[in-house]
């Protein structure tokens, strides 16, 4: 962020929630006016995300099946009016599964987001403070399970501690810590270096109060927006956790583990088992995605890709 | 575009070469998997498959039936009281190395197999006290007693084949071919091994030094395939010419139905059940195992899993096989959530404090359905709310170590005939020294002797008494609950001619041919 | 070329550490990790002092750093160890299945960079007009398209519907792959030969696994291409070019695109994990019998020597590619102090 922009005038000094709420709304409504586009992206992604998370806590609202039940319906019917995504090989309705398994793979994604976020982002703010030896050691380290292909690192975790939501959700964290280390150190390396640090420093402010007050907060626009982005990726890491087998007991419905066992039936012109699964995965990285677009142009027009 | 008119016309010109080629050459898909290439320490089907094609027994079944015929033996006498058989071996053969086929190869390999104490060594060791040289070309085998089906025993089950003594070591397994001397496989049948190249292919070809008359098909490509799904469309497609082992219900049915393909159907004693550990698990308490057994509901199973295309199973012995009765049905009956309940109340389960236990199954050994029983049968175990199970799989491999190793209280597993009588299907998992080789840890001094006395009895008579006896006793004790009776399937391209798989279910590749 | 060397191996030094990193966490996740492999192995009622003799053949009852010491010497001697369910040296299967995936990631690349490139120049070219959009839609779009769907959609249209192209594994099954397998690069392989049948078929099994992995990372490069291409259509050259008369084509294609791609090769080092991790879901998808289907096949298996094995070379696989990037870049970037 920088203290110089055009934008409404960032005061060292006054950091409180209520400011800080009311400057975002400021500039939503702002970027509304400017932004057309951008502003209707993030618009329809927090719809799509919206409408997913009450699929998670009202299931009941939007199928009266039970995601396990084998009787709901013939075997591998095709949508219908009674079943609008069909069944499944055992009869159970497809769409009952979508709605039930929209928990489990949110539910691991924000979970393990928000476990990444709570370790990395920590240890780039201290790092990148403190620097030195200990910096550069940590850097390293993160720099190197970064440039590592993290789904191997999600499949050698999730191999090892077994099948689990807690297991996975672990596996998942693991490949993001480095994303938001890097991520805050990088910016509070720059912002080590305003003017305005090194006036709080002249006051007498000690370390910790530098770092949670005027450090912090400057970093936390951008977070939000790459929190956003993570979920997306985590949502397709456990996607692909769960299509390999590595996922979750049997059982729990789960898109992922019903892509990969419709594709059985795919020869048969069984199109449905796969095809809706699919899409809600796209679907639901494609919100996260947008939401975390629309606010990066919004909060930070010159954002750069990281 | 001159690039991609370059590849269809590439592709064009292997299509034409392929279909050229496909007179001599056989390409034959399985989604199974070969496990050992030793016979003294495999034990599935598929890598015995190989076995009896690339090796062969002193005797051996005709082709398609369940007759035995003599093989590496002329003829066999066996002496009055039934308890030795005398085989006199033909003379003049040679292993595929060079090594001459004399009776003492024949001691070796089964002083082998016994010494080494594999899986499928009770198959030798329940039934031959030793084997006697008597000249180069006489060997005797001395029984530990009366056993009517020696001779299926010796003509079907590779752990009596032959070995050369020169390229299996003595004293411990094999698992790759690259381990034997000289790398390759050697063996008496009709085809010898010229590739192995583990879940991708295993080359066959005709063996000029075999015995008998030579195979039709000269080479015989073995494809393994990583899905069912990809070998049905290779099928379709013409990329392979024969596919055995395991089909999906649902392409089974359409592939019944492609014009362009034959079907065959072999009603065999295929058969699916469910283990419970008796020694050590929650499952030691019979009455428990009695309670989960009620649960199965068979039927549900059948339809919904397999489409119909396999038979509820009442009796471990299998429907069409000798002395097969329904126990289970009267006994524990389907879905019988009622009996169920009634056992774990009494044992003191409630809805808040139910009893749990793992149930184990293995996703690939038997076909991709696996996953689908698991889920269907928790589903029908879970219906009594006095129950919770968590279903848990392993691949086959770890599966044998986990049962051998007690670690699986309940577990699914399924049953290919060694050898076609009901001894196969009751003994192989009762008898004390069996049914720890297949993880159940049974033991019964009645039983046992009950096994004992069926298995030298010549008498069928005293013999259907005993199974009777024993089939009543099985849901009691429920050791095993049987589930169903599959079917095999076998489809191969419209040329293709000389499927012949008999009761025994063994396969012999030399009588396919080709047909214009 | 002595700058040129020291760079070379000023960056070598620094790939040592990383590596190491990666080694040691590999280490770490697998011995640390809750799950004892030998109990596993022999069940948890094998009598204890079997369990025992197991773990010190395998060299498990060790105090865990004389473990570390032991396995960063092995691996010092290039030694991956026995694999713990099969006969064999983990190199085996390693070395078998390695040429399958990079020739797999090879052509994934080819993919990428040939929708990517082509689309960002015509975004950047079109900018703002509907085009723009349409293209910028695609690149978010495509990321978020699971690999395997991709894999199972193109499967079903082109493998299914239209059996234009073969679905699964690397030959077809009529053909004996040891008949020309030379190096593993069945591409090379059948050319080396002259095998034209064969090296066709392995080209129509490329076609749809590559377009798999290829589409779904192609959004990245067509937003990388597209800015660069905005940027460098900024400067001041390509308004003297344009002032000069240059024909527009050759403005763009042989002036801007060419300096607009140098960071294009440093985003393509950063991709490359991108790359094999979406290779290990087309593997599976395709039954492409590569690293990624070993990986998972032995974790099934328990085989934890093998798993080990596999990691580690993925790793030394990323750090050799990141290396070569750095130094491609160093060499083709004239702003790179040497």
């Amino acid at each position: 962020m920088n203290a110089t922009s055009s934008g409404p005038e960032i005061r060292a000094a006054k950091y409180s929630p209520a400011g800080i709420a009311a400057g975002l709304i400021r500039r939503f409504s702002a970027a509304a006016k400017r932004y057309r586009i951008e502003w209707w992206i993030l618009v329809a992604g927090a719809v799509v995300i919206a409408a997913i998370v009450s699929m998670t806590l009202f299931p009941h609202l939007f199928t009266h099946f039970r995601p396990e039940d084998m009787n709901a319906g013939p075997q591998m019917k095709p949508p219908s009016a009674a079943h609008l995504m069909g069944t499944d090989n055992l009869g159970r309705d497809v769409w009952s599964r979508i709605v039930y398994g929209a928990r489990t793979i949110l539910g691991v994604a924000i979970a393990a987001s928000l476990a990444s976020a709570l370790i990395g982002i920590p240890l780039g703010l201290v790092s990148g403070f403190s620097g030195g030896l200990g910096d550069k050691a940590l850097s390293l380290v993160m720099d190197s399970i970064y440039s590592f292909p993290g789904l191997i690192l999600a499949i050698a975790f999730a191999a090892m501690l077994g099948p689990g939501v807690i297991n996975i959700t672990v596996a998942v964290a693991v490949v993001y810590v480095p994303t938001y280390f890097r991520l805050v150190r990088g910016q509070t390396l720059s912002i080590k270096q305003e003017l305005y640090v090194e006036a709080a420093h002249a006051i007498g402010a000690r370390r910790p109060t530098v770092l949670a007050k005027y450090i912090f907060p400057n970093v936390i626009a951008t977070v939000v927006v790459v929190f956003s982005l993570n979920i997306a990726d985590a949502i397709m890491t456990e996607a692909a956790l769960s299509y390999i087998g590595l996922g979750l007991p049997a059982g729990m419905p789960d898109w992922g583990m019903d892509l990969s066992m419709g594709k059985k039936f795919l020869p048969s012109g069984v199109w449905w088992m796969i095809t809706y699964p699919g899409l809600m995965i796209m679907l639901l990285a494609l919100g996260f995605t947008m939401l975390g677009e629309g606010l990066s142009e919004i909060l930070n027009p010159r954002l750069q890709e990281y | 575009m001159k690039r991609r008119f370059t590849l269809i016309a590439l592709a064009f010109a292997l299509l034409c070469a392929g279909t050229a080629w496909a007179q001599s050459t056989l390409v034959y898909g399985t989604t199974d998997k070969v496990t050992v290439m030793d016979p003294a320490s495999a034990y599935d089907q598929h890598t015995w498959d190989i076995f009896q094609n690339i090796d062969r027994g002193l005797l051996a079944y005709e082709p398609g039936t369940d007759k035995v015929v003599p093989a590496l033996a002329e003829r066999y006498t066996i002496n009055k009281t039934g308890d030795e058989y005398t085989f006199y071996l033909r003379h003049g053969l040679k292993f595929t190395d060079g090594t001459p086929f004399t009776a003492e190869t024949v001691k070796w390999s089964i002083d082998r197999v016994m010494a080494l104490k594999g899986d499928p060594s009770w198959l030798v060791t329940q039934f031959v006290k030793e084997v006697q040289v008597v000249d180069d070309y006489t060997v005797k085998f001395i029984l530990t007693g009366p056993t009517p089906y020696f001779p299926a025993l010796v003509a079907g089950n590779p752990p009596y084949f032959p070995l050369s003594p020169n390229v299996y070591p003595a004293d411990h397994f094999i698992t790759n071919p690259s381990e034997l001397k000289g790398g390759a496989l050697v063996g008496l049948g009709p085809y010898k091994c010229t590739s192995f190249k583990r879940d991708e292919e295993v080359v066959l070809d005709a063996n000029p030094d075999y015995y008998g008359p030579q195979p039709h098909i000269k080479r015989i490509i073995i494809r393994y395939f990583d899905d069912a799904t990809t070998m049905r469309l290779a099928l379709e497609r013409g990329e392979i010419d024969l596919a055995y082992k395991t089909l999906n219900p649902s392409d089974i049915s359409d592939l019944a139905k492609n014009p362009k393909l034959n079907t065959f159907k072999i009603a065999s004693p295929f058969i699916r059940f469910l283990c419970f550990e008796c020694s050590q698990s929650v499952f030691k308490n019979k009455e428990l195992r009695q309670a989960i057994g009620a649960l199965v509901n068979r039927p549900e199973i059948t339809q919904k899993v397999f489409l119909g295309q396999a038979q509820p199973l009442y009796s471990m012995v299998p429907m069409g096989m000798a002395y097969h009765e329904n126990n289970f049905k009267a006994a524990l009956g389907d879905g019988n959530v009622k009996l169920a309940e009634k056992i774990l109340s009494k044992l003191g389960y409630t809805k808040d404090n139910p009893f749990a236990f793992d149930l184990w199954y293995t996703p690939t050994h038997y076909g991709d359905t696996e996953v689908n029983l698991g889920d269907v049968l928790k589903q029908e175990i879970e219906r009594c709310p006095l129950v919770k199970v968590t279903v848990k799989s392993a691949e086959w491999a770890t599966y044998k170590q986990q049962f051998n190793n007690k670690q699986m209280p309940a577990y699914l597993l399924g049953w290919y005939p060694d050898y076609v009588d009901p001894d196969d299907y009751t003994a192989a998992f009762a008898q004390t020294d069996a049914s720890a080789g297949e993880g159940i840890y049974f033991s019964s001094k009645k039983w046992d002797d009950l096994f004992t006395k069926e298995q030298h009895s010549l008498s069928p008579k005293v013999r259907g008494e005993i199974f009777k006896e024993i089939q009543a006793m099985w849901p009691d004790e429920s050791l095993t609950v049987p589930i169903f009776q599959g079917n095999l399937y076998i489809f191969t391209r419209k040329n293709v001619e000389g499927v012949k798989i008999g009761p025994p279910l063994i396969f012999n590749y030399d009588q396919l041919r080709f047909v214009k | 070329m002595r700058r040129i060397l020291n760079y070379f191996l000023m960056r070598v030094l620094l790939t040592i550490p990383m590596l190491f990193v990666l080694l040691t966490l590999v280490f770490v996740v697998l011995r640390v990790m809750p799950g004892d492999p030998v109990s596993a192995m022999l069940g948890g009622h094998a009598p204890e002092y079997v369990i025992q003799q197991k773990k010190a053949e395998l060299g498990l009852n060790k105090p865990i750093f004389e473990q570390y010491i032991d396995y960063l010497g092995q691996l010092a001697h290039g030694d991956l160890g026995n694999s713990m369910i099969f006969v064999e040296r983990v190199s085996h299967p390693i070395s078998q299945r390695l040429p399958a995936t990079i020739e797999l990631t090879l052509f994934g690349l080819l993919v990428t960079l040939g929708i990517g490139i082509p689309l960002g120049v015509r975004a950047s070219r079109k900018r703002r007009t509907a085009q723009d959009f349409g293209i910028r839609f695609y690149a978010n779009i495509v990321y978020c398209i699971p690999v395997f769907w991709m894999g199972l959609i193109l499967q079903m249209v082109f493998g299914v519907f239209l059996p234009l192209f073969p679905i699964a594994g690397r030959v077809g099954a009529r053909i004996i792959s040891s008949d020309f397998d030379r190096t593993g690069f069945y591409v090379l392989d059948t050319l080396m030969k002259g095998n034209f049948t064969a090296l066709g078929d392995v080209l129509m099994h490329l076609v749809l696994p590559a377009f798999t992995l290829g589409i779904t990372l192609s959004g990245v490069f067509v937003r990388l291409t597209r800015a660069n291409m905005l940027d460098v259509l900024k400067s001041d050259y390509v308004l003297a070019s344009r002032a000069r008369g240059v024909p527009e084509r050759k403005v763009v294609y042989k002036h801007a695109l060419k300096n607009a791609l140098i960071p294009i090769v440093t985003m393509m080092g950063l991709q490359f994990s991108a790359l094999l991790a979406g290779a290990i879901l087309t593997e599976t998808t395709f039954s492409w019998p590569g690293m990624g289907r070993l990986l998972l096949e032995r974790i099934y298996l328990r085989d934890y020597p093998t798993v080990q094995g596999v990691i580690i070379v993925y790793a030394l696989f990323v750090s050799l590619v990141s290396l070569i990037v750095d130094i491609v870049y160093a060499i083709i970037d004239p702003r790179v102090q040497l």
